[in-house]
Formats: C-alpha cells, structure tokens, sequence
C-alpha cells in the first residue's frame, strides 16, 4: 500500500507537468483525486488493512492527499501562466512611432492671443467680445473718427450693400451702414455702451482692412486691446501696463517707449516701440509694436460717462505682428495657409 | 513729406547732429521714415586738377595713362584713368592717396598693369553726388587748380522722409517743422520778413484783373488775387532750383517755382494765372455744372460735377479749386502778366472732389487736412517778393479779396496741477510754461485757483486749430518734456470683479476639446468667393452675404462656414505631399436665415482619410459616428445638449453633406445649427481632395452661448445587482434606431408600473443582409433593469419582460428575434 501511494505520487508528478490545458488538468485532477480518482481508490481499501496499521495508513494516506493537492496546485498555476503568457504578442519594438494621430496642435495665433490674455487677466483684465461685422457709428462714430475721415473711406474699409440687414447687430441709427471692423476699437464702445465704470477689458478679434495681402498685409487679421477706465487714470499708468505687459511676454530685458502719435479716439496718443534685441529677426533697435493713449474726453461723453469723472486708457496692437516677432516668422501668409509644417511648430 | 535739412536751417540755427535732430522729429511726434543725404559729402584729399595729357596705357586697350595737373601745391601727377568721356583740358575731380570715398573707398598709391599711379579722377558716383557713373565727373566753369573738392561742388544736403500725423497740418511746411524744432532744441525761430506788405502804388489795370467773385462762399472762405505786371518767365534761380530737388520736385521755371517753394516754406497753396487767358478778365469762384469739362495740366480732361468747385474766368473753368490748375490758363514761356491765387477751401469739398476724380497733388492733400486761414496772405507777400526777385515784374493794382474776415480767437483755461495729475508724475511748472511758450501757445493770463493753485489762460494760435481743450495741451507739454522720460511704475489693478465673454469661453473649451482629439487648429481667411458660396451653401447665401466693395474676385462675400477654409487647408497640405487628417478652426460664420444674417460663433472641423500617410500599424478609420461625437461635445461645450435634439438626415443639392451619411440638428430655430457626417463625395472630389472626409459643425449665435450649464443635482443610485435582458427586433430599415428604443423604453415602463426600474435601454447590435426579409433590419436592444430596495428575482424579471414582449406583438409592426 505504502509503495502504491509513493509511487502514486511520483506519477502524478511527472504526468502534472506535462499539462498544456484546463481540460487536460480536470481530466487529471478526476484521475488523481475525484470520485472514482485513483487516491480514492486506495482509500476505499483502508477497510482491508489490518487495524493496527490503519493510524500510519491513515496518515500516510492523508500526507499523500496533501503532495497530491500540492502537485495539482503548481501545475494550475502552471496552465494559468501559460495562459496569460499567451494573450501577450510578440515583444513590442519601443522604438517605433505610434500609428495613432497627434498630439493635436494650437494655431500660433491662439496661442500668442491666450497667453496675452493671461497676462493681463493677472492684472484684473477680462476677455470681452463684440461682432465683426459692425456699424459705421461703432467702428468709427464713437471713437471721433468723423464722416469724412479718410479711414472711413470704402477704399481701406469694407461695407456691405445698404439692403444688407444683420439680425443680431444693433444699429445705432437707422440710416447707418454695416461694415466690417477695421479695428477692435468697436468692443470698446459696445462694453462701456453696456456697462457702468469701472471697466478693464481686454479685446482680441478679428479686423479687417481692404488691402492687398502681402507678406506683411492681409484683408483680415487680428488686433488686441485693453481698455481700463476708472477714476484718476494716468499716463504712468498705461506706461506702467505697457512695461508689465512686454516684459511678462518678452523677458526683463524689454523694454518700451512711447513716441507721441495721433489717434482720434485718445489724446495724448503714442506709438509703443520695443527693444527686444534677445529676439530672433529683431535687426533694428527699436519695433513699433502698437498704439496707445488716454481716452479722448470726446469718446467718454458719446457713451455718457462723465468726463471729469472718470479718466482711461486703450491700448492697441496687431496679433500677427507680435507672434512674428516671438516667433521669428517673416510672411504674415503663413498664419493663413495651415501648412502642417508651419502649425507643429507651435505647440 | 521731405524736409530739407538747409532749408530748415532758414529759419532755426540747428547745430545739432543729424541724429539727434532725427530723433527730435520722432520724439515730437513724427515718424522718420527715410533720411536722405543729397550732395557732396565732405571729402578731404579731393581736388580740382586738370588733365593735361592722355596717353593709352601700354598694357591694357581700355586704359589710358595721364598726366593731370593739380596746381602749384599739387604738382602733376601720373592717373591711370578708365573712363572714356574726358578730354585733355577738361577739369576734374581727383582723388588722392589718403582721400576715403563714400563706401569707405580708401585711395591709396597703386600699380594697374604694371602702370603707377597716384590718385583717382572720379565720377559723379564715385563721390557720391549723383547717380551717374557713366564717366568722369567734369567739372563746369574751370574753377582753379587744387581747390578741395567741396568748394566746388554744391553743399551737401540732408533731407528727412517724415510722415506728419493728420492732426498736424501746420507741420506740412518746412516752416511748422522748423517750429517744432526750435521748441525742441530751445533755439529761437526766425521768420521769412516780407517786403511786400499789400501796399501797390500806381494805376489799376482792369485789363488784367477787372475782379474776383465768390458764388460758393461756403466752399471757399477766403480768395485773393494780386496781380503781377512785366515779369520774365525763366528758370529758377540754382538755389530755389537745388531746394526744390532736393525735397523731390522738379524745377519748371521761376514762377511755378516760387509757388511750390512758399507751399512747402509756409504750408499754404498758390497758383498763379496767366493775366492774358483769363477770359474776361474775371475769376469767378463757383461749383461747376455737371458734365463741365476741364483740361488739367497733367494733359488729363477731366468731367467735372456740380459738387466740384471751380475757379473758372468769364467763360469757363481754369482750375479745379485747391486740386489742379487748367492747360488753359497756366503760366508759360510767354506770359508776362500773372494773378497770383491764395485762397482757402473748404476741406471736405476738396477731399470729395480729389476722391471723385481720382486726382490728387500737394496743394489738394494740404487743403484736405486743413490750411490755415489767418496766414494765407503772408503766404502771398512771401510769394509776390520772391517773384519779384526771380522773374522781376510788378505789383500793380487792384488787388482783391473775398472773405477772410472772421477772426480768430482760441483761449485754453489749464492748470499745471491738472496737467501733473493726467500724466501721473511731476513736471515742474516753470517747464511747462517755457515748453508751451515755445511753441507760440502763450500764456496770456494766470490767475490762482481755490484749490489748485495757478490757472493759465493760454491763448492758441490760429495754424494749432488741434488745440482746443485742457488735455490737449496736456499732450504738448509732454512732448516737449519728453515720452521716453515716464517715469516707471508698477500696474496697478485695483480688484473689477469678472469673467471672460461666454463666446470667448466657449471658444476656448472648443479648442482645447479638439486640440486634446488630435486635431490641428486651422485659421482660414472669413471671405470667400461667390462660387464657392453658391455651390456649397445656397444661391440666397451668396446674395446676402455679399459685399459692397469687394478688394478681389476671390474675396467678396463673408463665410457662412467653416468647412471651406478647413477643405482648402486639406488641399493645401496634400497638394505639398504633407501627410494630413485632422483639421479644426473656431470662428465667426454669418448665416443667412430669411433674409437676415446672423454673426454666429463657429467651430468646425474635417477628418480626411489619411491617404498620403502609411503606417506600419492599421488602425480603425474614422465614421460617421466618429463626427457625431465631437460634434455633441462641441454643442455640450457652448451649453447645447444634442443628445435631446432630433437629429434629421441631411438632403438637399446645395449642402455640401453626403446624403444618408450625414445628419443635422438645431437648422438656428432656437439660434443653433450643427452639421456632422460625410462631406459631398463628389464635391469634396472636385476640388481635387483625395479620400473621404468627415466633417462637423456647430454655429450658435453669440447671445444663446451658455457660459455654465445650470448646477446638477445629486441622484441617488442603486448598489444592489442589475437583471439583463436581451430584445432583438425586426424593424422596417429604414426606421431609426432611437425611434424604435424610444417607443420600447414607453413600453418597458408601462409595463413596469412602479415594480421596478428600467435603468436603460440602448442599441448595441443593428444587423441588416442575408437571413433577414428585404428592407427589414434587425436592432437588439439591452436592458438593464435594477430595483433601489432589493435584489430583483428571475421570476419578477421574466414577468415583466414577457409582458413587454407580449405588448410589442400586439402594438406594433416589429417582430421579436427569438
């Protein structure tokens, strides 16, 4: 008995191993252990042994039991690892790209526009937004710009048919022409139209000039402007704003000035140049950036707030002009073509 | 406009470096664009010498060796020469070992051809004079022997390109600039002194000029005519001539001359008449009658208008007032009488008529931007002297002047605590008051305030019409003070508590979805052609979104979508054999809904087959429900939840959509529309794309923009086990899914009654083929049913379910798949 246990044993260790699969292994299993198994078998023989040797028999028996189970065990772990093993394919090659699309990318444009707005979202301003297709009295009416200024001319602005009605773009006067932007200047208007100061926006948009597309002109582009009205606003204010601005965008080593200049809707009025010589294409000293000035007492009172009161200024300035120069890019056609190779660029 | 640098000088002593004063120009407040160096720059080591003889040179057929005589200090010299155009005994230029020529050429002793030499004659060029290096610079008049070279030549000149803000009409003239500049360098400014002070002697002569009648005062408010007798018509004097060169202008004789120099001197247009081809020896100031004719001296004829005002004699128009004069009555090589025009016009007349007739000159852009009437007659004694001088002659009488009578008078009341507090730093007083005195702004009174201390009655003179309140004086005295002096400070941003415009939001949510799905973001141009719109859009589209006054052909109506720009894109990069699929932009589109547009705000974006791009690895290309879902993420993300619109199937010739492959929602009935699917493939095909595209779009009317969708409120859900079931159902093909799992999920629940709940039900297997009935398809729906109290039995579960199948026998014309 003791040797048909042992050599029980040494053939189920041999027969275990062999194992590929769960059938095979319940078949052995039933073999070994089940109802009709071979151990239980031996066990059913238990009554034949002889009553003294019935305690070691037993234990015996019982050790067997145990190897057996033991032996079962590895080989499911066994057949189980194959298993797994076999839903894995061959070694992955971690050098080769992926068949997937992307990363996605941000037009350069978006992305000059939303870290400006970041900027100036530090300093309490918020993005504000107006339509592109605008009045003759909000692109140019409010901000002092008079009926037989040259800028209103249908040679530099476009204008729409007078049959042309826009559902969602109020008209000021009924007899008022739509056209398109030529600046963002207009979202000035319309917020202060609409709100009570104080007032500090920020406006990125599209504009639109009539002019031929070249590499540095384009019939649409963007602009950005800031316009903050409060009581007691300075000239060393804006030029404080105009400092922060640039040297948050461009580096310490900026710097500003500003030239005196003429716009109708602020007085004083002045261009905003750049020294930024750590830039890349940057071969002059000095870059006209944008334009600026405190607003015009004119334009305060056309929107009914009390020029004595309150005090403001704007600030101005073309986005392409400024992504250019960040990033070194010599066609403002680029930004309109879309080229995958000009827009991974950026990201 | 260019400013001549000597001419300048006429009035103010600038000693300063020409940098220096460019740099004034721009710190007043004008752009120098160019700065231009005419003339002789100053030369050491060039002399006059004179060739005495020319030998060719042994070596070289094209040189010649000379002789070349430079005077009793110089001695003669061995030239080897080049040039072709020179004789011996002509004087000339010649440039000795030492001398550095323009473009840091330095002269030194050489050997050409084994032929010393010792020094260089030179062309015009060469010194940097003139242009022309065709030859040897000869020089007239046989000045002496060894003079340096500058003594010869005409001085040099530096001229100034500036571009003068339209505020500033005063600075058109070298005058004004010179003002400014005095201001700036705290020089004094010294004015031409006429001689002529309006005071004629001896008899009229009505045979030259019998009067001047003003019929249109409005148009013109001032005009006066002097009459000049005996003059000799010839050319300019070589130094009015040199100061017109130098500005751009060609010289035509003393006369015209005269005219233009005291334009650009005093900023004021003159013309003068031919006395003799004045028809009834009239000027009559009037608006011209349509269909009138006129011959400008530019040889142009040009048909005139009623709005367009004229100066015209007895019988007819001569001059388009303040544009351009007539061939009929201008001064020539004959005329010996003149009457001498100084007039001012009003500025929108000019401005209409110089539009109108496409025809522009100095004197029409200066009475554009506005001439001042209070120093027009100045301007005509300036004129009258210097015709005297140039072309001899005589003022004789009468003299006649039509308006110009109102006076000027402007007083601005300022305090320097005022001017300090709208600049934010302190500048003293006493600086402001000399830099507005400098400028002529005087101030006339100073009275103390209560509480601000001095007040300054500053009075304005008449050519500042600019200057007309506190601030902007505010601005004159900065400039003067200096804008790169602001001091620096730190910003300040008292708190305004708000948030970026919804649309802004929305745009920013949209771009950052589709960037994070792989997409590249586009930025197309908003106008397109009106080809394009009525292919893609609709005929109506391209009639209301037209615009007035379109730049070019390609660029005439505004983009009721963005699916074009994002196409052209496409086709750009496969055209360059750069590998593309996916593309977005966000945008304005304008949509045309009866007879209305609207701006909306806009995202869209395509995913093309790859079909440039191989990869080692295929992967699952994209569908239609692929645009589906980030078409409802882009609505989710402006507030619209499409999974509750009806979504329609696109038909229709003109939308561009591949019918039954692409659908619709919204058509801006609550002020939203979206488009998602397959483009057109033949359309798509015929703009020479490559592969299938796919395609969204979500427009949405700025206002209807939801910056937060409303707070979502908590619902308690179960955690005890679902029950599964399965229904497949035969159902006509061409029924939609959702139609059908709604009308089961009405069933289920009436079914239900309040036992249980149905959690969901949702398609998860449509098929439609072999095994099936002709037009029918097979949908199975999963459902999942759960209860919040307790664990559901297969019993409670099959009841319900066989009473729902038992429902849909009966009620409707679906069939259940065992």
């Amino acid at each position: 008995m003791q040797d048909t246990l042992t050599a029980l044993v040494a053939k189920a260790q041999t027969d275990l191993a062999t194992l590929k699969s769960r059938p095979e292994f319940e078949a052995a299993k039933a073999r070994l252990v089940g109802p009709n198994g071979e151990l239980t078998g031996l066990m059913k023989q238990m009554g034949t042994v002889p009553k003294e040797q019935r305690p070691a028999m037993g234990k015996l028996i019982n050790e067997t039991k145990t190897r057996l189970q033991e032996l079962l065990d590895g080989a499911l772990r066994m057949i189980e690892a194959g298993e797994l093993q076999a839903q894995l394919g061959p070694a992955i090659d971690p050098t080769l790209p992926s068949p997937d699309a992307g990363p996605g990318t941000y037009h350069p444009l978006t992305l000059v526009r939303e870290e400006m707005c970041r900027i100036l979202r530090k300093v309490g301003f918020t993005v504000a937004d107006g339509p592109e297709v605008e009045t003759e009295y909000y692109c140019f009416d409010a901000l002092n710009t008079p009926a037989d200024h040259p800028a209103r001319d249908a040679q530099d602005t476009f204008y729409f048919p007078e049959t042309a009605h826009f559902g969602n773009v109020s008209k000021r006067t009924p007899g008022e022409k739509y056209l398109l932007r030529t600046h963002t200047s207009s979202v000035q208007i319309r917020t202060m139209l609409k709100g009570a100061p104080p007032i500090r926006i920020v406006s990125p948009g599209r504009t639109y000039r009539r002019d031929t597309t070249d590499a540095t002109h384009s019939a649409n582009f963007h602009q950005l402007e800031c316009l903050y009205v409060d009581k007691n606003v300075t000239v060393r204010d804006l030029k404080a704003l105009l400092d922060y601005i640039f040297a948050s965008l461009l580096g310490k080593e900026t710097k500003t000035r500003f030239r005196p200049h003429y716009f109708g809707y602020t007085e004083p009025s002045f261009e905003v140049d750049l020294s930024a010589k750590h830039l890349p294409k940057v071969k002059k000293e000095w870059i006209e950036i944008g334009g600026c000035g405190m607003v015009d007492p004119v334009v305060f009172a056309g929107v009914g707030y009390d020029p004595e009161v309150w005090s403001g200024y704007a600030f101005g300035m073309g986005l392409e002009r400024l992504a250019m120069l960040l990033y070194g890019i010599d066609d403002i056609r680029y930004f309109y073509q879309n080229d995958l190779r000009f827009l991974k660029q950026f990201a | 406009m260019k400013i001549s640098l000597n001419w300048l000088r006429d009035y103010v002593a600038l000693d300063a470096s020409i940098d220096e004063i460019s740099r004034a120009i721009t710190f007043l407040g004008f752009e120098v664009e160019q700065v231009i160096r005419t003339g002789a720059p100053l030369l050491s080591q060039v002399v006059v010498g004179e060739v005495l003889v020319r030998d060719k040179h042994p070596n070289a057929d094209k040189l010649s060796v000379c002789q070349v005589d430079l005077g009793p200090a110089g001695g003669v010299k061995t030239i080897v020469c080049g040039a072709q155009n020179y004789q011996v005994g002509d004087r000339v230029p010649v440039a000795l070992p030492g001398a550095v020529l323009p473009g840091d050429f330095v002269i030194k002793l050489s050997k050409i051809r084994g032929q010393s030499s010792d020094g260089m004659m030179c062309s015009a060029k060469e010194l940097g004079v003139a242009e022309d290096a065709s030859g040897l610079l000869i020089l007239a008049g046989r000045p002496a022997l060894g003079t340096p070279i500058n003594d010869v030549m005409p001085p040099g000149d530096t001229v100034f390109d500036i571009e003068i803000t339209p505020n500033r009409p005063d600075c058109l003239s070298h005058l004004g600039l010179a003002r400014e500049l005095a201001a700036w360098f705290k020089l004094e400014l010294v004015y031409p002194q006429e001689k002529f002070r309006g005071d004629i002697s001896g008899a009229p002569h009505p045979e030259l000029l019998r009067g001047v009648s003003v019929l249109s005062p409005e148009d013109c408010p001032l005009y006066s005519a002097h009459v000049i007798r005996g003059v000799k018509i010839g050319p300019s004097p070589e130094w009015l001539q040199r100061r017109l060169s130098a500005v751009g202008l060609r010289p035509i004789n003393n006369v015209v001359d005269v005219g233009n120099y005291v334009m650009l001197e005093t900023g004021q247009p003159l013309h003068a008449f031919d006395a003799r081809k004045l028809g009834g020896s009239q000027i009559i100031v009037r608006r011209a009658t349509d269909g009138e004719k006129l011959v400008t001296l530019d040889g142009k004829e040009r048909v005139l208008t009623s709005r367009m005002l004229v100066i015209a004699d007895a019988e007819k128009p001569v001059v388009i007032a303040g544009i351009m004069g007539g061939e009929n009555s201008g001064v020539g090589a004959d005329t010996t009488d003149l009457v001498l025009e100084c007039a001012i016009f009003k500025r929108q007349t000019i401005r209409w008529t110089s539009k109108r007739l496409g025809l522009t000159s100095d004197s029409c852009y200066r009475y554009e931007r506005g001439v001042d009437p209070h120093s027009a007659l100045e301007a005509a004694y300036r004129a009258i002297d210097l015709i005297l001088e140039t072309a001899g002659g005589s003022v004789v009488g009468p003299a006649c002047q039509v308006g110009g009578d109102v006076p000027w008078k402007r007083e601005i009341v300022v305090t320097p605590a005022y001017i300090n507090e709208r600049l934010g730093f302190d500048i003293p007083a006493g600086e402001m008051s000399s830099a507005l005195e400098s400028l002529e702004l005087n101030i006339v009174r100073e009275e103390i305030t209560e509480s601000r201390g001095p007040a300054w009655t500053v009075a304005i003179p008449s050519w500042r019409d600019d200057l007309d309140r506190p601030i902007d004086l505010v601005e004159e005295v900065l400039r003067l003070h200096g804008t790169d002096k602001i001091p620096a400070a730190v910003v300040s941003s008292p708190g305004l508590i708000g948030d970026d415009d919804p649309l802004v939001l929305f745009n920013r949510r949209a771009t950052d979805y589709l960037v994070g799905h792989d997409f590249h973001e586009c930025v197309n141009y908003t106008l397109r052609s009106a080809k394009e719109i009525t292919t893609w859009v609709s005929q109506t589209a391209a009639v209301e979104l037209a615009l007035a006054n379109p730049f070019v052909d390609d660029q005439s109506h505004l983009r009721p979508t963005l699916t074009m720009g994002l196409l052209e894109s496409l086709k750009l990069n496969q055209s360059r054999g750069v590998a593309v699929s996916r593309l977005c932009e966000t945008g304005r589109v304008f949509i045309e809904r009866n007879g209305q547009n609207f701006e909306c705000a806009a995202v869209g974006f395509i995913i093309a087959e790859p079909v440039a791009e191989r990869s080692w690895l295929k992967r699952e290309p994209a569908d239609f429900y692929t645009a589906k879902k980030h078409v409802t993420a882009l609505a989710a993300a402006a507030g619209i939840d499409l999974g509750r619109q009806p979504l329609v199937p696109v038909t229709g010739p003109y939308y561009g959509w591949q019918e039954g492959q692409s659908a619709a929602a919204g058509e801006m009935a609550h002020g939203w529309t979206a488009r998602f699917g397959l483009l057109n493939l033949a359309m798509v095909k015929s703009l020479g794309i490559e592969g299938k595209v796919y395609a969204g779009i979500f427009a949405i009317l700025p206002e209807k923009i939801t910056a937060e969708t409303a707070r979502r409120r908590y619902a308690d859900f179960s955690l005890l086990p679902a029950a599964l079931r399965d229904l497949a159902l035969l159902v006509d093909a061409g029924v939609h899914a959702d139609e059908v799992r709604k009308t089961l999920a009405r069933i289920i629940r009436a079914a239900l009654g309040n036992a249980f709940m149905l959690e969901s039900v949702e398609a998860f297997d449509v098929y439609q083929g072999q095994g099936l009935p002709e037009g029918k398809k097979s949908v199975a729906f999963s459902l999942v049913f759960r209860s919040g109290e307790r664990t559901l039995t297969d019993d409670e579960v099959n009841a319900v379910f066989q009473k729902v199948q038992e429902e849909v026998a009966k009620s409707t014309t679906w069939q259940i798949r065992k």
